[in-house]
């Protein structure tokens, strides 16, 4: 059994609902433990440390603290690329910075020392042993699938506190969607922000970065964009209707009102599927879309499901 | 403290040079926030280089940098523009020069956290909304969330929450007890 002390972070409480039931179905299925630790705080996300350093390092060390005390043999792992950033952050700055980890000791007043690792879900399903697993339990796979991998900035970035080799171009996530049978398209936007930091402050301004990612991802020839963070997630997903709605209207000329994104959902071929990596695993591994709920999509993956799945004789499955 | 010495200082914390940046402007060129912003990433060195401190205050990118990383990655001398960018609106802060929006949201987020511990994003949003006067912001998203239970009424809260909030307190007040050198000092 691999086990990892896990941060599950706030949006798997609330919007990530589909994500985290597949986190659980396949984690479940190819026997890596997540050890909840315990009472956990948010880790400040792109708030804290805009207002303060000294907040936005004490946070997630909180967190970091209780886990390297009562778990001390195992390594962290979040699945939010927000969270990652901010918890492999905090440990970073305590290893490298005396005064930083003295500060931060003060703050939380418990010892911390950043003895063990953090990770994302992406590293911690690519090594080969794990791959080994998932392609165990992988029952049935998708049949011309077409798949953009957006692996979000801060999954990847910056280089000297993740140790990410490949910036522009990575191949975690692609190697693993091969794995169910999805074809990984070549595309520009795979390590682009998508602007989720901003989505409220700034939300004239971000618009146009998740627009982009989701016309590139398209005019690439995707039929799904996947995802590993929940904030990537709902950001690519949320505003297709209004994105869509504005391709409309600069084409015409002229605005429609904002409230027919509501009443009048766009066509299908206006918007993109986006999933999150471990959901299409799931799906692979035999879950049904009710039972992880894909119904909560805003944007509906049924253009997912209806490219139909086959077996290892290649063989057409019913789902 | 002049000008030129705040900004030295800042400089410094960021670990960021002057004659590092040669202006090549590959960090505007890779910025997924350059068209909104009124200073792009190579205006900020250009700005550090001559010494004017107030334009990089002013500006609105130390509010709209999100921290991505693309233009170190990219420049050639790796000039880590968005940790001077941080450093900066850290001053502009202690000097109350804010962006109305920025502060409102950063503000609701983090009294949200003394409260509970853990955020939910359409609270957030949703008291954001109120306050930053926006009401209908994302509003056409509402009804699915509701309807699939994504968003309850009440945010989630840890058992700690009153040891959290004292931690916060802590956290806020240190940039003071920092000021006081035998305080840090070990
Ligand atoms: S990419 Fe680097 S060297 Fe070029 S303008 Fe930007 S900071 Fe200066
Ligand atoms: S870190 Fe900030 S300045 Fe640098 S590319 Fe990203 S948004 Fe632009």
């Amino acid at each position: 059994m691999i086990r990892y002390a896990y941060f599950p972070g706030c949006a798997s409480e609330s919007t990530a609902l589909s994500t985290t039931l597949a986190n659980n179905f396949v984690f479940g299925r190819i026997g890596i433990d997540l050890v909840e630790i315990k009472d956990w705080n948010c880790c400040g996300a792109t708030s804290a440390h805009t207002l303060s350093e000294p907040l936005g390092l004490a946070l997630p060390a909180r967190s970091l603290a209780w886990a390297e005390k009562n778990l001390p043999e195992l390594d962290v792992v979040t699945g939010c690329a927000s969270c990652y950033a901010r918890l492999k952050l905090t440990n970073y700055r305590v290893r490298q910075d005396e005064s930083a980890r003295y500060m931060v000791e003060k703050i939380i007043e418990a010892p911390y020392e950043a003895k063990r690792e953090v990770y994302n879900f992406l590293d911690i399903l690519s090594p080969a042993d794990v791959r080994g697993r998932i392609e165990e339990q992988i029952v049935r796979r998708f049949k011309n699938l077409k798949a953009a991998c957006y692996y979000g900035c801060l999954n990847i970035r910056p280089a000297e506190v993740t140790g990410a080799k490949d910036r522009e171009n990575p191949q975690a996530m692609d190697e693993l969607a091969r794995l169910t049978g999805a074809e990984p398209v070549d595309w520009g936007f795979k390590t682009e922000c998508c602007g989720a930091a901003h989505q409220n402050d700034a939300a004239f301004e971000t618009r146009p970065l998740a627009r982009r990612i989701l016309e590139n991802a398209r005019a690439c020839g995707a039929d799904v964009i996947l995802t590993a963070c929940p904030m990537c997630q709902l950001n690519l997903e949320m505003r297709q209707a209004e994105y869509a709605r504005k391709r409309k209207d600069e084409k015409r000329g002229k605005a429609s009102f904002p409230l027919l994104d509501v009443v009048l959902p766009p066509p299908e071929k206006e918007t993109i599927p986006v999933l999150s990596i471990t959901e299409l695993l799931a799906l692979s591994m035999g879950a049904g879309s009710g039972r992880l709920r894909l119904d909560v999509h805003h944007v509906p993956v049924s253009g997912v499901l209806s490219k139909g799945f086959r077996d290892e004789n290649e063989s057409e499955v019913m789902i | 403290m002049t000008d030129q010495e705040t900004l030295q200082e800042l400089m410094d914390k960021a670990d960021v040079r002057q004659y590092d940046c040669y202006q090549c402007g590959k960090c505007s060129g890779g910025c997924p926030m350059a068209d909104a912003m009124d200073l792009k990433p190579r205006g900020v060195m250009r700005c550090a280089q001559v010494g004017s401190l107030n334009r990089i205050l002013n500006s609105n990118t130390i509010w709209l940098c999100t921290g991505c990383y693309a233009c170190v990655d990219r420049c050639p001398h790796d000039v880590n523009v968005p940790a001077l960018i941080e450093e900066a609106r850290y001053e502009a802060a202690r000097r109350g020069i804010w962006r109305r929006d920025s502060e409102v949201l950063n503000k609701v987020f983090v009294a949200n956290l003394k409260m509970f511990g853990r955020n939910h994003e359409m609270v957030l949003a949703g008291l954001y909304n109120v306050l930053a006067l926006k009401p209908a912001q994302d509003a056409q998203s509402v009804p699915h969330m509701m309807s699939k239970k994504l968003i309850g009424i009440r945010p989630h809260s840890i058992k700690e929450n009153g040891e959290l909030a004292k931690l916060i307190e802590r956290a806020e007040s240190w940039d003071k007890l920092a000021s006081a050198p035998q305080e840090v000092k070990k």
